[in-house]
């Protein structure tokens, strides 16, 4: 299970993130505490690490805890990919992990997915 | 609404001939970064990055563009609304240098007239296949009273320094006023491009 963030709840405080989202691999900056609202649904995120290079269809992971953010700048740092239909996808904005989410264009929110990220 | 968590929002752009390193420098695939293939695959569009200057919170929102010729109509509909723009030229390339001029005057037709310019001379750590002087581009930079630095996308090299200057030159000519408004952001359909970033910087 991807989502076994054992101790997810203890990371929210009055629906929203209780600490700093940081990159896991280079520990740049995503969020600041309280800017991301807990959110949870089913979503098909690539993964990180893909077993081919296979554009078209990458492996996937069923992802269902994020943190939603409606405004994009609000993010302290973070990449926007290409177009995927309706989605851009987030990444490190400093070492180019991801994706560590995905925006959603025609809303214009993004959700950071809870196990991509770490909560320092 | 939640508050506002910056000051001020600059965007910035990325312009230059095909093949200089653009989105070398905006998605650096550096030995030690984690890239993954699946990102490296579809490519990077823009980035949001935070700094803090003059005791404000900046955020730079980056831009890359392709540099060839058949997509020229979309580059220049990214021209609106940018507030810097980075001329990239390649030093070991002769003709990307020469086409500054070209980049140049296509900046004074389709960009904000304020808008505040830089000239990046990257691959600077090719040395050995350099074929344009740091001396030429600093003469052609002062020519056209823009900033001018030499990068290496490869190597890390001036790359934070420039964004953060251009940042810094902005602040200096927006002090006063208000930030501009985040909803106007437009999305330009780029499925078209082909992926340029594969062979990145290794
Ligand atoms: N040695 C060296 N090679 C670089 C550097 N920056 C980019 N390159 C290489 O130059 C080539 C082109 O880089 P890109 O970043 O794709 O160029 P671009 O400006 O985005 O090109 P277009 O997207 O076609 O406009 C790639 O093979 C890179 O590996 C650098 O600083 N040093
Ligand atoms: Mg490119």
């Amino acid at each position: 299970m991807p989502d076994c963030n054992k101790n997810f709840e203890s990371e929210i405080k009055e629906g929203k993130n209780l600490r700093n989202v940081k990159c896991k691999y280079c520990s740049s900056l995503i969020l600041t505490p309280s800017t991301g609202t807990f959110t949870s649904f089913e979503f098909n995120l690539p993964l990180m690490k893909q077993s081919k290079v296979n554009d078209s269809n990458p492996d996937t992971e069923n992802v269902s805890l994020f943190w939603a953010v409606n405004e994009m700048y609000t993010f302290q740092n973070v990449g926007f990919s290409n177009t995927v239909g309706d989605n851009k996808y987030l990444t490190c904005a400093d070492c180019e992990a991801g994706p560590i989410g995905f925006h959603d264009i025609p809303s214009k929110k993004s959700y950071v997915a809870l196990s991509r990220v770490q909560h320092v | 609404m939640a508050k506002k968590t910056y000051d001020l929002l600059f965007k910035l752009l990325l312009i230059g001939d095909s093949g200089v390193g653009k989105t070398c420098i905006l998605f650096r695939f550096s030995d030690d970064a984690f890239t993954t293939t699946f990102i490296s695959t579809i490519g990077i569009d823009f980035k949001i990055k935070t700094v803090e200057l003059g005791g404000k919170k900046i955020k730079l929102q980056i831009w890359d563009t392709a540099g060839q010729e058949r997509f020229h109509t979309i580059t220049t509909s990214y021209y609106r609304g940018a507030m810097g723009i980075m001329l990239v030229y390649d030093i070991t390339n002769e003709k990307s240098f020469e086409n500054i001029v070209k980049w140049l005057r296509n900046i004074d037709e389709h960009a904000n007239e304020d808008v505040e310019k830089m000239i990046l001379g990257n691959k600077c750590d090719m040395s050995d296949k350099r074929t344009v002087s740091k001396e030429r581009g600093e003469t052609i930079a002062r020519e056209h009273g823009i900033r001018f630095m030499e990068t290496s996308a490869k190597a890390n090299i001036n790359i934070e320094r420039a964004f953060s200057e251009l940042a810094g030159a902005i602040l200096e000519k927006t002090a006063g006023r208000e930030p501009g408004d985040p909803a106007d952001r437009v999305y330009v359909d780029r499925r078209q491009q082909p992926s340029t970033t594969k062979s990145c910087c290794n």
